[in-house]
This record gives structure tokens, sequence and C-alpha cells, in this order.
């Protein structure tokens, strides 16, 4: 049961995942249309990367504690 | 952990090893702040070619300096003495665990010590701008919102050590992971020899990678991450509109 709940937890990750491609493709975009911008571009891609993270990494803990805790 | 049980049976307390981490993060910290002071103050203003050191550590604290006045203006350019200590010890401390000691990070209490102090940061600038309008935000827009915004008061708090918290421990656990099944393999292939060299002949080879994606790539990124969003936090309680950044905002 415990693994039951730690995989739908996980399920979290899809969300982040999608939001993540949203970033990458738009920051791509971006970086077509204006190549000067290229490297403020993908410093911000990362962080914005970064700071998406944040939810799959709740989900990651959630799972884990269902895991080892639960 | 050999040292850490015997600095435990030193002190005869309960520290956990992570706390004991964290105390020789500081030490490190601490180690190189007084190098760095007394080479700067026998060096010579008048040299004509300054050592690489100094040139060095010159860059680093400009190159903090302009970061910090970028993010949040001119007026705030004391602040980057609390960046630059922020970034020392959130890096330091993730690539902690690079030595085989438990990094810091992955004691709740470590990051969340750190959320409290940008938090208390963050309450004490607002006060110190707005005086008694301050507590204008626990009623905005209307006094029904009192319960909301007093729960939502905590989420900068919450989100920034459960981003580095959850970061660490989820590095952690998957190298623990790594390493354990890599054991196994190891332990299959190897059977012949002694039980205890069996285990560790594969794992070097594989896991340097993911140390050096989960602890100095993933490292580097969150203590980037979490000094903006201090600087981001802190700045908007009391923003800078100075002429000067609103001349160069119309310039670009």
């Amino acid at each position: 049961m415990n693994f039951l709940a730690a995989g739908i937890a996980i399920l979290g990750g899809a969300g982040c995942a999608i939001g993540e491609g949203l970033i990458c493709s738009k920051a791509i975009e971006g970086m077509a249309r204006n190549p000067e911008m290229y490297s403020k571009l993908r410093t911000s891609m990362i962080l914005g990367c970064a700071l998406d993270e944040t939810t799959s990494i709740y989900a990651l803990l959630i799972g884990i504690l269902c895991i080892f805790l639960g | 952990m050999k040292l850490e049980d015997a600095i435990k049976n030193m002190f005869k307390f309960d520290i956990p090893g992570e706390i004991i981490s964290s105390f020789l993060v500081m030490f490190i910290i601490a180690i190189i702040c007084f190098v760095i002071y007394f080479k700067f103050k026998n060096a010579d203003p008048y040299e004509e070619k300054p050592s690489k050191f100094i040139v060095t550590i010159s860059f680093i604290v400009q190159t903090v300096k302009s970061f910090t006045t970028d993010l949040m203006g001119k007026k705030w350019e004391k602040f980057s003495g609390y960046a630059l200590c922020l970034f020392a010890y959130v890096f330091l401390a993730f690539i902690f665990s690079l030595t085989g000691l438990p990094s810091p990070m992955t004691y709740l209490g470590v990051p969340l010590s750190l959320g409290l102090c940008t938090f208390v940061l963050i309450h004490v600038t607002a006060m110190k701008a707005n005086k008694l309008g301050y507590f204008k935000r626990y009623i905005d827009p209307v006094p029904i919102f009192l319960p909301i915004n007093l729960l939502s008061m905590w989420s900068p708090l919450l989100s920034l050590s459960l981003r580095l918290f959850g970061n660490a421990l989820s590095g952690f656990v998957l190298m623990t992971i790594v390493y354990y099944a890599l054991g196994n393999v190891s332990t299959m292939i190897f059977g012949f020899l002694n039980s205890g060299i069996s285990q560790v002949i594969i794992p070097p080879f594989i896991t340097p990678i993911l140390h050096a994606y989960f602890d100095l790539f993933s490292g580097m990124i969150q203590t980037l991450v979490f000094t903006m969003l201090t600087m981001i936090f802190v700045s908007q309680e009391d923003p800078d509109e100075s002429e000067e950044e609103l001349l160069t905002l119309n310039k670009n």
C-alpha cells in the first residue's frame, strides 16, 4: 500500500514536466528570434526550470516519506 | 562515520551528524575569511601587478556586488555581504556530501533556519519601510481576508526551506540507492574476492558523474535560486525607485 501511495504521489512530476517543456520551448523560440540574447535567456531558462522543479521535488519528498515512514 | 562518533563521545551530547557538518562548514568559511583578511591587510596597494589570489577575490566580490545592484537596485549595495555569505554557506553545505560526511542540507533544521533568516529579513524590511502601514498587509483588500493573509505569510519560509531540503534529500536518497544497487552488482561479479573488497569495485567508476549532477550542478543552481529569491523577496518590500534606474531602463 505504501508503494502505491508513493506511485500516486510522484504523478505530480507530470505537471512539472509539462511546465519545464513549456519553459524550454518558449526560451528556444526567444533565442531563435533574438540570438544576441542567447546567454541571458539561457540563464533565465535554467533558473525558471529550477523554480519549476520545486513542485516535483515536493512530490518526490512525499513519495520518499510514504516508502520509508509510512 | 567514525569522526562523528568521536566528536559525539567527546562532548557527551547526542548531536546529529548534519549539525557537526554544518559547524565544519562554518569553520572552513571562517578560516578562508581569515586568510583573505590577512592577505589583503599585508598586500601593497601600490603594487603594479597584484597577486592572482587578490585579483580573484576582488573579482568575486565585484561580481556579487554587481549582481546585487542589478537585482535590488543601487540602494541595496550593502546587501551584497549577506548575499556572498549565503552563496558560500549554501554551496559548501551542498557539496559537503562529497567528503563522505552527511550534508547539512539533509537535516530539516538547517534549511529551515536559513529560510527563517530570509523570513525575518523580509518582515523587518517591511516594518522599516512602511512603519505602521506594515500591518495593512494583513487586512488587504478587506479585513475578512485576515486568516488567509496570516496563512500566506508563511509561504516564502516553507517554499524556500523545503526547496533546499527536498533537493538535497532527493540527491542523497538516490545516491544511496545507486550505491546499494551497484554494490550488489559488484558482489555478484567479483564474488570470489573478499566480501569487503568486492562491494567497492564497480561503484567508483559510475557514481562520480551522478555526484557531479546531484551535488555540484544541483547545488550550484539551488544556491543561485535561494540567493536570488531572498534578494527579490527582500527588495520588493522596500523597492529602490531612484531616477538613475528608470533612466537606464528607458535607454534599454
